[in-house]
C-alpha cells in the first residue's frame, strides 16, 4: 500500500504494521514520531493526515492508503530548519525531547489554521500534547515567538 | 623514581535526603573556587541546549528508538492479582503462536533478578515473558498467557493502616512494619509547656506516579560473552552493578549506553525486569532483543513516590516562635523501598529547638516506591509548611514574618553550618514579584460563587553533590575539545552545561568544546544523575580536567614561544602572552602533532558543611464554589541555588519541579482498588497529568550569586527543590480562598466541596 510521507511516496505493508505509528517508526525508520501510551492520552506520536493531526497509535494504516502524511522528519529540509523548530530551539522548548517532535507537529497544525492564536488558543490546541517534564510555558512562547514573527 | 602517592579521605554525602560516609580520593590539586565575583564569560551565560537540535528534527535517538539487526521484542505478562500462588500457567499458548521465539516462565530466571515467581505479592509483579519477531506479536502472546493463569488467592493489604492493623495479611515473610525511625532533638515536653498556641493537624498525600513520557526500557545485546544495554537511566554505571550481579557477569563484560532519554524523575535509577528479562532472552536466542514497558506496565509498576498520612503538633509563642514540631507519620513503601520518608524537612527548615518525628514505614501488596524528585521532602513539606500557614492564620501572623521568624540559621540536624542560605532573600525577592500581600485580586462580592486567594510555601533540600566523580578533558590535534564523563543527561542539559564549564576553564570557544556522555565503557565513572547532584557533583570533576588540560597547554606554549609559563593565559581558544604573542589552540595543537592532551579531573571531598538549596513559592488560585474547581493563576518562585550554570536552562528545570508540583497538588492519584488490589487508573487518562491548559502564569528565577565554600564552580543543584513548596503554597492559597483549610492532595473538584459542605 502507498502512502505519500513527507513528500515521498512509500510502499508499507498494512499486514505487518496495522497501526500508522508502527507503520512509520517500524517500516519507513521515521522515529520522530514517539510510543508513549499507545492509547491516544499522550500526543507524543502526533502526525498529519492530509493536514489534519492525528494520533498515529490510533491510526490504522490502511486508513492512510493514498494519503499524505506528515511527520516532524518532513517539517524542515536537509539541515535547514523549519522556523517552528528554530524557535523551539531559541526558546529552549525541550527538555529531554521525547515529546517535542509530537508538540512540534500539533503547533504546526494550529498556526496554520490560525496563523496569531491567542495564548488560551495555544493552550487548548496544545493541551492534547503532555510534556511530562513540564516545558509548557517555553512551547507557548516559541508558539508566539512564530506566531508574532509571522506577521511581520 | 616512585609514582605520586593518592591520598584517600572519608566524607559525607547526602544522596535524596540519606546521608552516607564514603571514602574518596582527594585530588592532586583544587582549582582556587569561583567566587561570586569571578569574572567568567561562558558560565552564568545562556547558550541554547547543545542537542537542541537532535530533539527538535526528530533525530535524537532514545532507547525505544534503538533498532539492532534481527532484533526481537520481549513482553511481560503481569500478575492480575495482589497477592496469592501462581497455581497454573499455560506457557505453550504462547508457544504456538506466530512469531514467537521463546517464552519464560517460573523457574527459568536466575533467583538475583526475582523475576517469574510463582509467589505473588502486587498486582503488576512479572510472572512470565514471551519474545516474538514483532512488538505485536509478543503481545499477543502475553495475553494468550494471561488468559491461562490461575491463582490461590490470599488476603491482601493495599494501605497502611490495613497492614499495620492487627490481624493484616503477612504482605512479607521479614512482617510488615520497619521498626519506627524516630528522631529527635531537644525537649518536646518543655517546649509543648512552654508554648501559647499548640495545634494538632493530620495531612494525608496520594500515590504519585513518576510517568516519564518514555517509559522504562532496554535493548540488550550479546556479541560472545560480552553484553551490550541500551538503557533509558539516570545511571549508567548502577545499571551495570545491576546487570553484571543479576546475572553473574564480571563489570567489565556489560557495557551500558545510554544516549537520549525521556524523563526519570528518580524512577529510572538502576536495571528493572525490562532489563533483565532482554538480557535473558537475548542470551537465549542468540540475538538483540528489546523490551519496553507499555503505559500500563509503566504506570502499575515503575515506581512511585508513597502515600503518607502525617500527624503534625506545632507549638509557638504568641510572637511566632516555634517551640515544639512533632510528627507522627505513617509510610506504606509498597512491597519494596528505601525509607525515603517525610520527617527530615522538619528537622532542617526551621529554628525549632524542640523536634521529635516518628516514621513508621510498612510494606503493603503494591508496586515498590522509588524516589520521585524531592522524596520525602515534597510529602513532609505539605504537612510541615500546611502546619505553618494554619499557625500563622491562627496567631494572625503574616506567614513571611511567621517564617522569618524561625528562620534557620544553621543545619540542626547535623550540626552544621551552611555553605550558604539565602532563604530570607528568596522570601524579600518573592513578595516583591508577587506583590506580597497587597497586591491579592479578591472579586469584587463576598458572594461571587469563585473565589481568590493566595499562598505562600518555602523548602529545603540537600544539594551539595559528592564524590566520587571523573572526568577527562581531550584536545584534539585541531584544538577541539572532548568532555569524557560517563554521566547522563535526563533532559536536564548535562550536556550543555559540561561544555560550558570545561570551555570556561579551558579558556576555549563553547562551540569548540563536546560533552560524551553515557557510555559505562569508554567514559570515567559518574554517580547516578539523582539527588539533584550530578552539577554539583560532576561539575567539579569537569572543571578539574579542564584546568589540568589548560595547564599541559600553557607548558607546551611556552616551550614553543620560549616564554615563562607564568606570562601565559588562554581566552577564546588562543595562547595569550603579555608579550601580545597570541597562538591559537588549533596551531598550538597542530605543532603537537598526535601528543595527546588529556586532562584529568575528579571530584574531591565535601566540606564539613550544610549545602542546601533553598527557595520559596507563592500561589494565587481561583476556587469554583460551585464544581470545586482549582485554578492556579500565578507562581512566582525564587530559590537560591549558588551559581546558576546556564540561566535558561536552569528555568526550564524550575518549570518542571512546578508543575510536577501543580499536578500533585491538584490531580494526581493512584487509585488501587480495595477489593483486589489492582491499580484502577493505570494510565494517563485516569491519572491525570498537568496539561498545557492548567499552566498558571509562571515567574520562577534564582537569586544571583555563587557558593564557593560549597566546591570550586559554586553551584548547588536545581532539579529537585522546585517541586517540594508548590503543593503545600497551592494549598494554602486554596484555604485562603475559601476559609477552609484542605489537608488532604490531591485538592480534587470533590474533596473542595466536601470541605466546603462541611
Ligand atoms: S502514543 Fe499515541 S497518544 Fe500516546
Ligand atoms: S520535554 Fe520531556 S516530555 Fe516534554
Amino acid at each position: 500500500m502507498r502512502i505519500t510521507v513527507n513528500g515521498s511516496p512509500r510502499d508499507v505493508d498494512t499486514e505487518q504494521s496495522p497501526i500508522l505509528l508502527a507503520a512509520l517508526r517500524d517500516q519507513l525508520d521515521l522515529t520522530g514520531p514517539k510510543l508513549g501510551c499507545d492509547h491516544g492520552e499522550c500526543g507524543a506520536c502526533t502526525v498529519r493526515l492530509d493536514g489534519d493531526l492525528v494520533y498515529a497509535c490510533l491510526t490504522l494504516t490502511a486508513a492512510c492508503e493514498n494519503a499524505r502524511v506528515e511527520t516532524v522528519e518532513g517539517l524542515g529540509t536537509g539541515n535547514t530548519l523549519h522556523p517552528l523548530q528554530q524557535a523551539f530551539i531559541t526558546h529552549d522548548a525541550s527538555q529531554c525531547g521525547f515529546c517535542t517532535p509530537g508538540q512540534l507537529m500539533a503547533a504546526t497544525a494550529l498556526l496554520d489554521q490560525n496563523p496569531h492564536p491567542t495564548d488560551d488558543e495555544i493552550r487548548v490546541a496544545m493541551s492534547g500534547n503532555l510534556c511530562r517534564c513540564g516545558t509548557y510555558p517555553k512551547i507557548i512562547n516559541a508558539i508566539r515567538a512564530m506566531a508574532n514573527g509571522a506577521s511581520q | 623514581m616512585t609514582a605520586p602517592r593518592k591520598r584517600f579521605l572519608q566524607t559525607v554525602v547526602e544522596v535524596e535526603g540519606r546521608t552516607e560516609t564514603r571514602i574518596v580520593e582527594v585530588p592532586a590539586f583544587e582549582p582556587a573556587p569561583w567566587t561570586a565575583d569571578a569574572p567568567l564569560s561562558i558560565v552564568g551565560t545562556s547558550p541554547l541546549r547543545v542537542d537542541a537540535f537532535e530533539k527538535v528534527t526528530g533525530r535524537a535517538r532514545f532507547t525505544t528508538d534503538i533498532t539492532r539487526p534481527g532484533m526481537l521484542h520481549a513482553v511481560i505478562v503481569r500478575a492480575p492479582i495482589a497477592k496469592g500462588t501462581l497455581t497454573a500457567i499455560d506457557l505453550d499458548a504462547a508457544r504456538t503462536l506466530s512469531g514467537v521465539r521463546a517464552v519464560f516462565g517460573p523457574g527459568d530466571a536466575p533467583a538475583a533478578t526475582r523475576l517469574f515467581r510463582r509467589e505473588v505479592s502486587y498486582a503488576g509483579q512479572p510472572l512470565a515473558a514471551v519474545c516474538a519477531d514483532s512488538l505485536d506479536q509478543a503481545e499477543r502472546a502475553a495475553g494468550a498467557i494471561a488468559a491461562s493463569l490461575t491463582f490461590d488467592l490470599a488476603p491482601h493489604a493495599i494501605t497502611g493502616h490495613d497492614a499495620i492493623a492487627p490481624d493484616a495479611p503477612r504482605v512479607r515473610k521479614d512482617g510488615n512494619t520497619i521498626a519506627p525511625d524516630v528522631v529527635h532533638r531537644g525537649d518536646v515536653d518543655r517546649g509543648l509547656a512552654e508554648a501559647n498556641v499548640t495545634l494538632s493537624l493530620e495531612y494525608r498525600t496520594p500515590v504519585a506516579l513518576h510517568s516519564a513520557l518514555e517509559p522504562h526500557g532496554a535493548v540488550c545485546e550479546w556479541n560472545g560473552d560480552h553484553l551490550t544495554v541500551w538503557e533509558s537511566t539516570q545511571g549508567i554505571f548502577r545499571v551495570r552493578k545491576d546487570v553484571a550481579t543479576a546475572l553473574d557477569l564480571p563489570q567489565a563484560r556489560v557495557r551500558v549506553l545510554k544516549d537520549y532519554m525521556g524523563g526519570g524523575f528518580g524512577a529510572k535509577n538502576g536495571a528493572g525486569a525490562h532489563t533483565y528479562t532482554a538480557a535473558l532472552f537475548a542470551s537465549a536466542l542468540g540475538v538483540p532483543v528489546r523490551c519496553i514497558n507499555d503505559r500500563r506496565a509503566e504506570q502499575t509498576d515503575s515506581g512511585n513516590r508513597p502515600a503518607t498520612v502525617q500527624q503534625v503538633t506545632i507549638a509557638a509563642r504568641r510572637d511566632g516562635t516555634l517551640t515544639a514540631l512533632v510528627l507522627d507519620a505513617l509510610v506504606p513503601l509498597g512491597v519494596s523501598g528505601w525509607e525515603g520518608g517525610p520527617a527530615q524537612i522538619f528537622h532542617e527548615m526551621y529554628a525549632c529547638p524542640n523536634v521529635r518525628t516518628t516514621e513508621t514505614f510498612v510494606y503493603i501488596n503494591a508496586s515498590g516506591m522509588q524516589a520521585f524528585r524531592g522524596p520525602g521532602y515534597v510529602e513532609g513539606a505539605f504537612a510541615l509548611e500546611g502546619a505553618m500557614n494554619t499557625l500563622a492564620r491562627t496567631l494572625q501572623m503574616d506567614p513571611v514574618a511567621l517564617r522569618l521568624r524561625n528562620l534557620a540559621t544553621r543545619d540542626e540536624r547535623a550540626n552544621r553550618e551552611f555553605s550558604g542560605n539565602r532563604l530570607d532573600e528568596c522570601y524579600a525577592e518573592g513578595m516583591k514579584r508577587f506583590g506580597w500581600p497587597s497586591s491579592v485580586s479578591r472579586p469584587s462580592s463576598p458572594f461571587s460563587r469563585v473565589k481568590r486567594g493566595v499562598g505562600i510555601a518555602a523548602q529545603t533540600w540537600p544539594t551539595g553533590g559528592g564524590p566520587p566523580s571523573y572526568a577527562h578533558v581531550r584536545i584534539n590535534s585541531d584544538g577541539s575539545v572532548d568532555v569524557l564523563a560517563g554521566t547522563q543527561d535526563l533532559g536536564t542539559g548535562a550536556r550543555t552545561i559540561f561544555a560550558q564549564i570545561a570551555a570556561e576553564a579551558l579558556g576555549a570557544r563553547l562551540d569548540t568544546v563536546r560533552a560524551v556522555i553515557g557510555d559505562t565503557e569508554r567514559l570515567p565513572y559518574t554517580g547516578n544523575s539523582w539527588g539533584s547532584m550530578t552539577t554539583p557533583s560532576v561539575g567539579p570533576a569537569v572543571r578539574m580536567a579542564a584546568e589540568d588540560a589548560r595547564m599541559q597547554l600553557l607548558e607546551a606554549a611556552a616551550q614553543m614561544l620560549d616564554e615563562p609559563v607564568e606570562s601565559l593565559s588562554t581566552r577564546d581558544s588562543q595562547i595569550l602572552s603579555h608579550a601580545g604573542v597570541c597562538l591559537s589552540f588549533a596551531d598550538l595543537c597542530r605543532k603537537l602533532g598526535n601528543v595527546q592532551i588529556l586532562g584529568l579531573g575528579s571530584r574531591g571531598p565535601n566540606p564539613a558543611l550544610a549545602i542546601v538549596t533553598v527557595g520559596a513559592q507563592f500561589a494565587e488560585v481561583e476556587v469554583d464554589t460551585d464544581t470545586g474547581v482549582v485554578r492556579v493563576l500565578r507562581l512566582v518562585a525564587v530559590h537560591d541555588a549558588g551559581r546558576i550554570i546556564n540561566p535558561a536552562l536552569a528555568e526550564s528545570q524550575l518549570h518542571g519541579g512546578i508543575i510536577q508540583g501543580l499536578g500533585y497538588a491538584l490531580f494526581e492519584e493512584r487509585h488501587l482498588d480495595r477489593a483486589r488490589g489492582v491499580p484502577l487508573n493505570a494510565n494517563l487518562h485516569d491519572y491525570k497529568v498537568p496539561t498545557m491548559v492548567d499552566i498558571p502564569a509562571i515567574d520562577a528565577s534564582f537569586l544571583v550569586g555563587a557558593d564557593p565554600a560549597a566546591n570550586h564552580i559554586g553551584a548547588r543543584g536545581i532539579a529537585e527543590p522546585p517541586i517540594i513548596p508548590t503543593a503545600p503554597a497551592i494549598a494554602a492559597a486554596v484555604a485562603d480562598a475559601l476559609g477552609v483549610e484542605v489537608r488532604e492532595i490531591p485538592l480534587t473538584p470533590w474533596r473542595v466541596l466536601g470541605a466546603l459542605a462541611q
